[in-house]
């Protein structure tokens, strides 16, 4: 009985919660990026960039910004773990693809990663962020740029709400303004509620 | 009385994690437990009950449970569930047959209400031998992508050869650490 008020309480009282993966190639800086999102948006302190191990897995992020409760999942890069991505599209409300905007060598590899991951029918409508990390290190490629070697107006044609950010995890730059536009384009867009449509049937 | 084991164990210092080793019979349970605790691979016999020891490493003393995993003693694995920081689940990787098997006892322990702020760290163990299942193969055996709301990670482990199972205490030392903070 208890648990059913309380239930009952906690559908009238919750906030949305939107699902974020976060993508892209190892070593682009993805677990960086949640760890500072945890330090900037929490009172935890994320782990120090220096300890950080390759994830062989999922590693989970809980924030509370603009209103919104967001989640991140953190999902190993390397190649032979690529393959469960997909397994977590379907609850996702956007996706956030990280390139290491330094390491030019790896943009093509990184493109044909991103492109499979568009292709997926459970992403349909779901908003992207790229970020050009590791903007702190000397020679990274600029937002522009990489807008332009990852083709990202294509999306555009798709309907899909993108945008292309630069970004240091290290330093922390640029994490404040992506939150605000996941947050704002998700609770704009269609996506979530037939998430939310489908979770209640 | 694990409880009472693993509290009394607590009072010595706050760098302490009790883990305990899940897994089917037969998935190198012991096997791993023993090449943690002295380095070397010693024979084992089937496991009837437990075998605890303590694993120093990186200044976390882990306290680690092997518990035996035959379908009959199975039930009481949950005993031995409050207070534990993480499980290492073992699969032997080449038991094809017995994977939806391994992967129900699996989805049970996720449902655990004692268990819902451990760790979950796999290990596809016997990557030594042919026809191992890769760690990918693995993790879609056991569903793992259905956990949403915690982390995990999966290693490739051969107990035998010693391979991958310090690679998953560095995996579950850097986490408990920063939960700690």
């Amino acid at each position: 009985m208890f648990s059913l008020l309380y239930g009952f309480f906690e559908y009238i009282f919750r906030k949305d919660e939107f699902h974020v993966l976060i993508l892209g190639l190892d070593k682009a800086g993805k677990t960086n990026v949640l760890e500072r999102l945890k330090t900037v948006f929490t009172q935890s302190i994320g782990l120090d960039p220096g300890k950080i191990l390759p994830t062989v897995g999922l590693n989970v992020g809980r924030i509370e910004a603009h209103k919104h409760n967001l989640v991140f999942w953190d999902l190993g890069g390397q190649s032979g773990l690529r393959s469960i991505w997909d397994k977590y599209y379907s609850e996702a409300h956007a996706v956030v693809y990280v390139v290491d905007a330094a390491n030019r060598n790896r943009f093509d590899e990184s493109r044909a990663a991103l492109d499979r991951v568009l292709e997926n029918r459970e992403l349909v409508g779901a908003p992207l962020l790229i970020m050009a990390n590791k903007q702190d290190l000397e020679g990274a490629a600029n937002a522009q740029e990489v807008g332009q070697i990852f083709e990202v107006e294509r999306a555009h044609a798709q309907g899909r709400q993108f945008k292309v950010l630069q970004v240091s995890a290290y330093t922390g730059q640029g994490l404040k303004d992506g939150v605000e536009w996941l947050v704002e384009t998700i609770r704009r867009g269609q996506r979530a509620q037939r998430l939310r449509v489908r979770q209640a049937s | 009385m694990g409880l009472w084991i693993s509290k009394l164990w607590s009072l010595f210092g706050d760098q302490e994690a009790r883990i305990l080793v899940l897994g089917l019979d037969n998935a190198g349970k012991t096997t791993i437990l023993y090449r943690l605790q002295v380095g070397e691979v010693v024979s084992t016999i089937p496991t009837i009950g437990f075998n605890v020891e303590t694993v120093t490493y990186k200044n976390i003393k882990f306290q680690v449970w092997d518990l035996g995993g035959q379908t009959s003693i199975r039930p009481y694995w949950r005993c031995y569930f409050p207070c534990t920081q993480a499980i290492i689940y073992v699969v032997d990787s080449t038991d094809t047959e017995r994977i939806g098997i391994s992967r129900d006892e699996f989805k049970a322990l996720l449902d655990e209400e004692e268990l819902r702020d451990s760790l979950i760290l796999v290990f596809a163990n016997k990557q030594d031998l042919p026809n191992a299942l890769s760690d990918a193969q693995i993790a879609e055996g056991l569903g793992l992508h259905d956990i949403k709301n915690r982390d995990w990670a999966i290693f490739k482990t051969s107990a035998v050869k010693g391979e991958g199972l310090f690679e998953g205490l560095d995996w579950l030392a850097n986490m408990l650490k920063t939960r700690r903070k």
